[in-house]
């Protein structure tokens, strides 16, 4: 007798071998089964290979000149006066050099410049005395000569960008979008450094950054450069006290809501990622249940050659593990291509839409284990429980006839805790606001707790309907589905989270357009929009200064002229943007949806004091009523501005935005560019001739896009609307595995009831009346499927827009009528579909072998 | 000594209160080398007894050895190490994994046994060449005969050199000319090799092939054969009415 250890390799991996050649005897089910991982592990490998270089590029775009020893900034990200940093800087020890800059990404819509991943759309520029830089950072010319502090107009590039570009020599001039309109720049030398390739840099004097960006005076950055042997961490501690609370020792605070919200998109995405994954389980689970019906043969017979219960618990384990490393390796393969895809399209809108730099693939071992452990345990998790399962399977049933399928009562206390936590949901649903997204998911768990006890009354509900169809077989059909009420309500319950699913994004959605078409028609309410290259985040982009708007004020077709300006802050410790609106000009033009506040009572408000208006989303994330003061951290040190109303427009009802009169945004941010306007025209005005006129303006704008403000609310809403249809997308994603979970269970009803199908047969059942009945058992469990998904559906989406209404998205609740309508017939489509092949199956069943069947 | 050998052996299902007694204080001895055929109509216990010999039932009361192990004392896992080392079963329905060749369903319990697999597949392949299935070693279940799949269940049997093998109505599912061909190896692995069988049929041709045979009736002993494979059909077949009319 060989010992057990010594050979358990081998026994493994027969058992490995024994596996595989099972599920590949079942490929359909087998792939079927995979996909939910495939899935899952994809979405949230994709994810993560994106999100570390995402980070990374926005970082790396934020931090300032390369070689300083520590970048000082203002918490709100604004520029400020040098005095007030600058001389006390230069009393602390160990401090070698300062230099204070003003520099500003944006985007070079003429230049032309190209690399190898294609144009570069952005470039930052850097203002910069030529003096003290130079003490900070040492500038090596390869050619021509470096800036001299009497410059104007002269630009320096690095020569990696001179390399990329003929047009960029010395000597020659090129045009850079400024607030002033375009200026041209002679570049005077070149450094010798490659630069940063994804964000070029293009130096200048500070006086000439100042006029491009209209901060005449103004900084936006200090540089330091320590001594080289004094205490690093003891400099940056006597810096960060000497400076206090308004300034940091940092790399881009002023975009931190920018990353914050991108990485609320991608745990948004994980979550659906694991969401998958669960379904996953769910699947494998389920599939497994069949399999061990289906082998209980050849597992009895192992068992009675001598293979001990573990051993049979290991067999299946392996084959699910088979399964999750089949699954987890073409996930990985997925989400990298998915990753790709993700980079070249989000790449593109990187580029023009938020002017940051380049995205790159990373591969990186965190991303790469964490999805193959998440593959890898939810398969070994799911497996688990219904290969313990095979193990119990005793060695006896290879040698005598099955029992015939055992009538299992439903556990009461299941009920009685399901519908008890039912309860609580409703409880909390219609209660607290806080608590109604916990509220939905507690209905939905209470739901699957109750499933069980709902099999029996649910069949007594929906067969008299049934009977309508299926007269002979529709009872037969439902004393075989109550038989097994465990099993009917693990089916019912997978369906019931698809068709949930299905129904919540429906009430979503359909809220959600409702919302974007009422915002979208305060935004439009003028004749033409002049947009700037990114909208929502404006921290890159380069208005214009007050000409832009007097000469479109001068053309005699314009009635009036609106804007919004912008500058960021903080309050409360967290950031704010803060929007600048003319109260007497800004409602002609456009208006807001008001939620709180007169509409007339505000703007006049915001023309006196420091007054502000706050989107539903700020005055969720700052806490406090209408009517409260609340500490701004500006450019200029902290001030107190008063809420006077709650408002939300399309562009802003997503972000936390606090409007204030343009006149407080000069004078406590020194911001007056224009970065969006919006256009009247007279009544008579000819629209057409007036946009060529304005287009024609903006020959020296070119930063600003004209459009015809109708035009593109028309392609807002159906961009928005799009975007909408993924998210079905995704809900029918989730059905793949509800569907499959259908299918088995009825296999296994078959399987098990092999010989009293025989039986019905030979008594002078017809084929066709075999398969109806199965067709009808099938029908019941969709109903019964389809009934709860409606139930939680309309649970949870209930939950989900309350819950979406506390974060400051507020959005009327409206029965899913749509949705509900759709999860019914989708579930009894399901239902029909997944019969097909288990009602054909049952009805070929040849009656003698089926009466033998043991 | 006997290789097998039962002591009161007693089993009854159901509950306390509807007990339904199918074998009742039965003492079996069986010597190595023997082939015994257990009989007996439908409802006789036959089955039950041959399951307690296997490990595979356990009793209400009564022992149950083999060699010298008490199966009533052993633990699930040592059952099913005796099972997968010193007892062969051979099956009704042949019981073959249907994913798995010929050579591989052989070597089964040596590879649960932890056998390296090369040399599990060297004595699997051993074994059938002495049901003379040589040239079906990598044929799956599906593509052989019933009656060579019978053989193949043998082989699984034979194959870890078991004390004994235990066949349940091994020809109930053939044709009689299968029926012959598997019977006749059974006899063949008893005179060949010496080892001890003990098999259920109600087939009386089957039952002839056998050294001794007992008749079950109600869970009990009711009569002995001891023919020494010198027994017609015809002759069991009259002893069998005879136990059933008793």
């Amino acid at each position: 007798m060989t010992t057990q250890v010594s050979g358990l390799g081998s026994t493994a991996g027969q058992m490995a071998r024994m596996g595989l050649r099972y599920l590949s005897g079942r490929r359909l089910r087998t792939a079927l089964t995979t996909l939910a991982i495939v899935f899952g592990v994809a979405l949230i490998f994709a994810i993560n290979l994106v999100l570390p270089s995402a980070v990374d590029a926005f970082n790396q775009t934020m931090s300032g000149i390369a070689g300083a020893d520590a970048t000082i900034t203002s918490v709100t990200g604004e520029a400020f006066a040098p005095e007030a940093v600058l001389p006390r800087l230069e009393a602390i020890d160990g401090v070698r050099g300062i230099t204070g800059v003003l520099r500003r990404q944006f985007q070079l819509p003429t230049l032309g410049i190209r690399n190898d991943n294609g144009s570069v759309p952005q470039i930052e520029l850097v203002g910069l005395d030529p003096a003290s830089a130079s003490q900070v950072r040492e500038f090596i010319v390869s050619e021509g000569r470096f800036l001299e502090p009497s410059d104007t107009g002269k630009a320096v590039l690095p020569a990696g960008l001179a390399d990329l570009s003929p047009q960029l020599q010395v000597g020659t001039t090129f045009p850079l979008v400024t607030a002033g309109g375009l200026k041209l720049y002679t570049v005077v030398g070149l450094l010798a450094e490659q630069g940063s390739v994804s964000v070029p840099q293009i130096y200048v004097t500070l006086t000439d950054a100042q006029a491009a960006f209209n901060q005449s005076g103004l900084i936006n950055a200090v540089e330091v450069s320590f001594d080289p042997r004094a205490d690093r961490e003891a400099v940056t501690a006597a810096i960060e006290q000497t400076l206090g609370d308004a300034y940091t020792l940092n790399t881009g605070s002023s975009s931190t809501d920018t990353l914050a919200a991108m990485q609320i998109g991608f745990a948004m995405m994980d979550l659906l990622g694991l969401l998958a994954l669960f379904l996953g389980a769910f699947l494998i689970f389920n599939t497994f249940r069949t399999v061990i019906v289906e082998r209980r043969h050849d597992l009895a017979m192992l068992r009675a050659v001598g293979a001990t219960r573990r051993q049979i618990t290991q067999m299946i384990v392996i084959e699910s593990l088979i399964q999750g490393v089949l699954g987890t390796l073409i996930g990985l393969l997925l989400g990298y291509l998915m990753a790709q895809g993700v980079v070249s399209f989000m790449g593109r809108f990187w580029a023009t839409y938020l002017n940051r730099g380049a995205l790159e693939l990373r591969l990186n071992a965190p991303a790469v284990l964490g999805a193959v452990a998440l593959g890898l345990v939810t398969a070994l998790i799911a497996g688990y429980f219904p290969a313990r399962a095979a193990g119990k399977v005793s060695p006896l049933d290879a040698l005598r006839p099955a029992t015939t399928a055992s009538i299992h009562r439903a556990a009461r206390w299941s009920l009685i805790i399901g519908a008890g936590l039912m309860a609580l949901a409703v409880l909390l649903l219609l209660t607290g606001s806080k608590g109604a997204a916990g509220g939905a998911l507690l209905f939905l768990i209470g739901m699957v707790l109750a499933a069980p006890g709902l099999v029996m009354p649910a069949a007594r509900l929906f067969s008299p309907i049934l009977t309508l169809w299926y007269a002979r077989e529709g009872d037969l059909a439902r004393s075989n589905l109550v038989r097994q009420p465990g099993r009917a309500a693990i089916t019912g319950s997978t369906l019931m989270i698809g068709l949930a699913t299905l129904v919540t994004i429906a009430a979503i959605v359909s809220a959600f357009s409702g919302l974007i078409n009422t915002l979208a028609d305060a935004n439009f309410g003028s004749d033409l929009i002049l947009l700037p290259p990114s909208i929502s985040i404006y921290d890159t982009v380069i208005g214009a200064d007050e000409n832009l708007a007097a000469r479109l004020r001068a053309l005699p077709e314009v009635e009036a002229v609106g804007s919004l300006r912008y500058a960021s802050a903080a309050a409360g410790g967290q950031s704010l943007q803060v929007l600048g609106i003319d109260p007497n000009a800004y409602p002609q033009v456009a208006t807001f949806e008001f939620s709180q506040g007169e509409p007339d009572k505000v703007f006049a408000a915001l023309d006196s004091e420091r007054n502000a208006i706050v989107t539903s989303l700020a005055l969720s994330s700052l806490g406090v009523p209408v009517g409260s003061d609340v500490v701004l951290q500006t450019a200029n040190g902290p001030q107190t501005y008063r809420i006077v109303g709650v408002a939300n427009d399309l562009f802003t009802f997503k972000l936390a935005v606090m409007f204030i009169s343009q006149a407080n945004l000069a004078a406590d941010f020194h911001k007056t560019e224009d970065i969006m306007l919006m256009v009247n025209l007279t009544p008579d005005a000819d629209k057409a001739a007036a946009l060529a006129k304005v287009q024609d303006i903006l020959t020296d704008y070119p930063q600003f896009t004209a459009r015809l403000t109708g035009e593109y609310r028309e392609e807002i809403v159906r961009t928005s609307a799009s975007a909408m249809y993924l998210f079905y997308a995704l809900a029918f994603l989730i059905l793949i595995p509800a569907a499959l979970g259908l299918l088995n269970t009825l296999t296994i009803n078959i399987l098990e009831r092999t010989r009293e199908i025989g039986v019905v047969r030979a008594v002078g059942g017809s084929r066709t009346q075999v398969r109806r009945i199965v067709t009808a058992e099938a029908l019941l469990l969709g109903v019964f499927g389809a009934a709860m998904g409606v139930l939680a559906g309309v649970a949870m989406s209930y939950g989900f827009i309350a819950a979406f209404a506390t974060a400051g998205w507020e959005m009327p609740y409206q029965f899913p009528l749509l949705g509900v309508v759709a999860a019914i017939v989708i579930g009894v489509v399901l239902a029909l579909f997944a019969s097909v092949l288990p009602a054909r199956s049952a009805a070929r069943l040849d009656i003698i072998r089926a009466l033998q069947y043991e | 000594m006997p290789i097998v050998r039962t002591d009161s052996l007693t089993k009854t299902y159901g509950d306390a209160a509807h007990p339904v007694s199918a074998l009742n204080a039965v003492n079996l001895a069986v010597e190595e080398g023997e082939f015994l055929a257990i009989m007996g109509p439908s409802g006789s216990g036959k089955s039950t007894l041959l399951y307690l010999l296997g490990g595979l039932e356990r009793p209400t009361s009564g022992q149950v050895w083999l060699r010298d192990h008490d199966l009533s004392k052993l633990n699930d896992n040592d059952l099913s190490r005796l099972r997968r080392t010193a007892i062969g079963f051979v099956f009704q329905f042949f019981n073959l994994i249907p994913v798995l060749t010929a050579q591989e369903n052989v070597a089964i319990p040596l590879i649960l046994d932890g056998m390296p697999r090369a040399q599990a597949l060297k004595q699997a392949d051993e074994a059938l060449a002495k049901v003379g299935l040589s040239d079906r070693a990598t044929h799956r279940p599906s593509e052989i005969s019933g009656g060579q799949q019978q053989r193949v269940a043998l082989a699984r049997a034979l194959v870890t050199k078991p004390a004994v093998i235990l066949a349940d109505e091994p020809t109930g599912n053939l044709d009689s000319r299968s029926s012959d061909e598997v019977v006749q190896m059974l006899r063949h692995t008893v005179d060949e090799w010496g080892q001890t069988l003990i098999l259920v049929t109600h087939d009386p041709r089957i039952a002839a092939y056998a050294d001794r045979i007992v008749f079950l009736k109600d869970g009990k002993i009711v009569d002995e054969n001891r023919l020494k494979g010198q027994g017609t059909a015809d002759q069991i077949r009259e002893q069998l009415s005879r136990v059933a009319l008793q």
